[in-house]
């Protein structure tokens, strides 16, 4: 539906197993994200749809399966670089909570979200943000701690933003924000999207995630359960029964 | 007025040693929570092996110094590579961490006494030659450190606040979890964190000794104590709370001599106001002069 201009796969799951400790939750996922595209991966409490995220930068285990990201050809294996150095490779997350450094200052969260690569610099990148998010350059002195609950989720992702991510690892971005926020925060969304970020996100707000994606998966028992244009399964009553509940 | 003076002096010159060997443990503790029980002897270690190159050696003062700086930060290196790297991956508490501290502590004390041997000791500097300034007597070694000790404070200040590592460390003992996962690169927080303290450890341990101008070898853990409420006064895990609560506590021990404070508190019973502030702090405002309630510390 938005920029679905390139087939390429940009980043992918392979038969991803693995869980915590002896817990095994996820048992065999595959999801594919193509460059340029929004992706949303949905289902109920338990399918396993963080645990994907949390896979990647090492917060739970994996057992078995791949996870690659094809840059321009350029194949990396996610699974075997350092959590920290995934930013440097164009990879940025955005965790459901704590997702900020409420100590530090707006501007040092958003500094510290920087990473020095090919040649990009910090200010131009700031003053790129700050043009973007105006609410934060009025605040980039006081404490993170100090702001709301949606100034908080816009930070997290400005920060995220810092890295020059080639692709965004959203985890339940419109969690615990207000209803009028939430339509803000898609809306932020499309703009990442279109200004060249691919966006893989896990979202609960499924209708409202769904919308907006190119592509979205399904996801139960740690499964793969569905997959399908976004738009179109917001509209397929089957998903629709049994994973998004009555409108 | 010329007591004021005299013990302001004295409180500031013993506060910003105080403010450099807590600012190490505190960092210490935000980032890797550990508490630095062997804090002390680095400062015992510094002292001596700076007594060792320069009066034994004979090798220039300074140079004395920052090689016993680099020594501090090679052996805490050290200790981060054997023991506590490998401690934190077998998921050791606090408490466990804590332990391991004093062990090492036990351990740096009979080395310390074996290289060094249990005779006091003292610099090759004129530790009797006074200035005269408003009826208060200030020894030459004390100004000398309250020039070396505030300019030392004062780089701290800045490297936390500024530099980006310091501001990696922040965010990591912030938020660890975070850190993590943002492209903070945690090994290089961790090892800077490490030398910093071993630098700060050393440093601190020479201002001490000059200070005091003769020193043996229970100089560092006479004064752990001292330390570690100022790091609770300044709350815990705050770098620049550290350097505030270091410079306070300094103030408030020579202070508490005047005869105004109930008569003057005799010099030998200073580590008694250290102790009776710590108390004090953690009964009455436990998240210390920066923190706000609420806070985990």
């Amino acid at each position: 539906m938005i920029n679905s201009n390139s087939d390429q796969v940009l980043f992918s799951v392979n038969d991803l197993q693995g869980g915590y400790g002896d817990i095994q939750i996820l048992n065999g996922v595959t999801i594919k994200v193509p460059d340029q595209s929004i992706v949303t991966i949905v289902g109920p409490n338990g399918a396993g749809k963080s645990t994907i995220l949390k896979a990647i930068y090492k917060i739970a285990d994996v057992t078995s399966g791949s996870v690659t990201l094809n840059k321009n050809g350029v194949i990396t294996n996610v699974l075997a670089t350092k959590p920290h150095n995934l930013s440097s490779i164009g990879v940025g997350y955005v965790p459901q909570i704590e997702n900020i450094f409420p100590a530090l200052s707006i501007e040092e969260n958003l500094e510290v979200g920087f990473v020095n690569f090919e040649n990009n610099n910090l200010e131009t990148i700031k003053d790129d943000i700050y043009q973007r998010y105006p609410d934060l350059k009025i605040k980039a002195k006081d404490r993170a701690g100090t702001l709301s609950g949606g100034q908080r989720q816009m930070l997290a992702m400005a920060r995220a933003l810092m890295s020059s991510p080639r692709i965004l690892l959203l985890d339940e971005p419109s969690a615990g924000l207000a209803p009028a926020l939430v339509d803000q925060l898609f809306e932020e969304l499309v703009k990442i999207n279109k200004s060249g970020v691919t966006i893989l996100m896990v979202e609960q707000n499924a209708r409202r995630a769904l919308a907006i994606s190119d592509y979205g998966y399904v996801l139960d028992m740690g499964k793969n359960r569905h997959e399908g244009a976004g738009a179109s399964m917001v509209d397929d009553p089957e998903i629709v029964g049994i994973y998004l509940g009555k409108k | 007025m010329s007591d004021l003076i005299q013990y302001t002096f004295n409180g500031l010159v013993v506060g910003s040693i105080f403010a450099i060997a807590a600012v190490g443990i505190s960092l210490l503790y935000s980032v890797l929570r550990l508490v630095n029980f062997a804090a002390g002897d680095f400062l015992t270690l510094g002292a001596f092996l700076t007594y060792f190159l320069s009066v034994t050696l004979e090798l220039n003062f300074f140079f004395s110094i920052v090689v016993s700086m680099l020594a501090g930060m090679g052996i805490s290196w050290f200790l981060e590579l054997v023991l506590w790297r490998n401690l934190r991956r077998n998921k050791a508490g606090t408490l466990a961490l804590f332990l391991v501290a004093t062990g090492v502590a036990l351990m740096l004390r009979p080395i310390i006494q074996f290289l060094f041997g249990t005779e006091t000791r003292k610099f090759n500097i004129d530790i009797l030659k006074t200035y005269d300034f408003l009826g208060a007597r200030i020894a030459h070694t004390q100004l000398l450190v309250l020039i070396f000790a505030s300019a030392s404070i004062l780089v701290i200040a800045l490297f936390i606040s500024k530099a980006r590592i310091g501001k990696d460390m922040r965010a990591y003992a912030n938020n660890p979890g975070l850190a993590a996962v943002s492209g903070i690169n945690v090994d290089r927080v961790v090892l800077a964190t490490w030398l910093i303290s071993g630098a700060l450890g050393s440093l601190a341990g020479v201002f001490q000794g000059l200070v005091q101008g003769q020193f043996n070898n229970s100089m560092g853990e006479s004064l752990l104590l001292s330390f570690f409420a100022a790091v609770v006064l300044g709350t815990i895990g705050d770098a620049y709370g550290a350097l505030v609560g270091g410079l306070l506590l300094g103030l408030f021990m020579e202070l508490s001599q005047l005869s105004f404070f109930f008569g003057g508190v005799p010099s030998n019973y200073k580590p008694v106001v250290a102790f009776a502030t710590l108390v004090l702090v953690l009964l009455f405002k436990p998240e210390g002069i920066f923190g706000y309630r609420g806070r985990k510390v």
